[in-house]
């Protein structure tokens, strides 16, 4: 094979050149037909979008030149301008099926409760901003079981196990929770303000997410209070959503934590109705 | 998804009544029919701007292009 495709001088003939060039349309054609497959067996949106495509220029184009009816004309090009939004959203729709996300969340959350469990902890966890844990917002679980909130004045390593005080008993862990992943989705942290929350988590809930409709804030320095409403996410009673709260909770939790850029904790978090409501504590 | 859901349902109803309406008025005139279209898609385009970036980008070009044709449909009234 060697001696095919290298002439004397150590480079390669015309014929090899011409049939790895061949070869190189072939591989090209071969990924675009791959890469085309990929696209319509993505999700209905690129259907419903081709669909209404190949639909909107067959109606307009004959509607205009052969039956001369504009308002048939005028149907197929609001096809076309439906078809062109279907397949721009197409494109954002995500590659994993829900099923699998909630598989992978589930599988994480029973991991970390076994682990908490194991351990016996007991305390409420308080949620750092990321200019106090290490440069992502995380939840720190205190070991000890008294009832004193710490505080964390200085960031924490980037470790599981860490220690955030002087005292021998202050010793917590440090996770990762869906709200450290959350935030990292925002564009940009909103201001500690309740007005610019509340539209940050509706974007967030709403747009991003899709696991709520919309949420409101209320409150004031300390205090905030949170209604989602519409929730489509349901967490299962654990030890672990008895120390880090639910999954809501925890989202909103880190992105107080993150806008107030000082520690948070979740007092109080209750189904009512529709509606989902949680109760926070920013700490000093 | 949900969301994107309600945004293609809003905008199919909303055209789809422009066209009953138009035709029911008598309106004859495709310029007519497409100008409000386009106002119609880019109107309610706005009201869902808390979209993921990506999807915003993609409907960002959608608009863009309408509003090329938008344009031209003005250009050709004016000559």
């Amino acid at each position: 094979m060697l001696r095919q495709i290298q002439c004397n001088n150590g480079g390669y003939s015309e014929g090899t050149l011409k049939g790895l060039g061949v070869r190189l349309r072939e591989t090209k054609r071969l990924s675009g037909l791959l890469s085309l497959s990929r696209l319509l067996s993505r999700n209905s949106y690129t259907w419903a979008g081709l669909g209404l495509l190949i639909a909107g220029v067959l109606i307009s184009v004959s509607a205009y030149f052969l039956f001369l009816l504009t308002w048939l004309t005028a149907m197929g090009v609001a096809m076309l301008i439906l078809s062109f939004i279907l397949l721009a959203l197409s494109r954002t729709i995500p590659k994993l099926p829900p099923e699998v996300s909630g598989l992978l969340l589930e599988t994480g959350i029973d991991n970390i409760s076994s682990m908490v469990e194991e351990l016996g902890i007991q305390a409420q966890a308080i949620y750092l901003p990321s200019s106090l844990s290490g440069g992502r917002p995380q939840a720190l679980l205190p070991l000890h079981s008294n009832s004193s909130l710490p505080i964390i004045t200085k960031a924490l390593p980037r470790r599981l196990i860490v220690r955030y005080g002087v005292n021998p008993d202050e010793v917590g862990i440090l996770l990762t929770t869906a709200g450290t992943t959350a935030v990292d989705m925002l564009e940009a942290i909103p201001a500690p303000d309740t007005a610019e929350l509340e539209s940050v988590l509706v974007a967030l809930f709403n747009g991003v997410l899709g696991v709520a409709d919309g949420a409101g804030v209320t409150g004031n320095e300390s205090h905030i209070r949170v209604e989602i409403r519409n929730p489509r996410l349901e967490d299962k009673a654990s030890w672990y959503h008895r120390c880090l709260g639910g999954t809501l909770a925890s989202v909103v939790a880190s992105l107080v934590a993150e806008a107030w850029d000082r520690p948070v904790t979740i007092r109080q978090e209750e189904q009512r109705g529709g509606s989902y409501l949680v109760e926070l504590e920013v700490l000093e | 998804m949900r969301i994107y859901n309600v945004y293609v349902l809003i905008v199919s109803a909303l055209l789809m009544l422009t066209t009953v309406i138009l035709v029911a008025l008598g309106q004859s005139s495709l310029a007519v029919y497409y100008s409000s279209y386009i106002i119609e898609a880019l109107v309610v385009t706005e009201m869902f701007a808390y979209f993921i970036p990506k999807a915003r980008r993609g409907l960002n070009l959608v608009s863009a292009t309408l509003f090329g044709g938008f344009m031209v449909v003005i250009c050709l009234q004016i000559i």
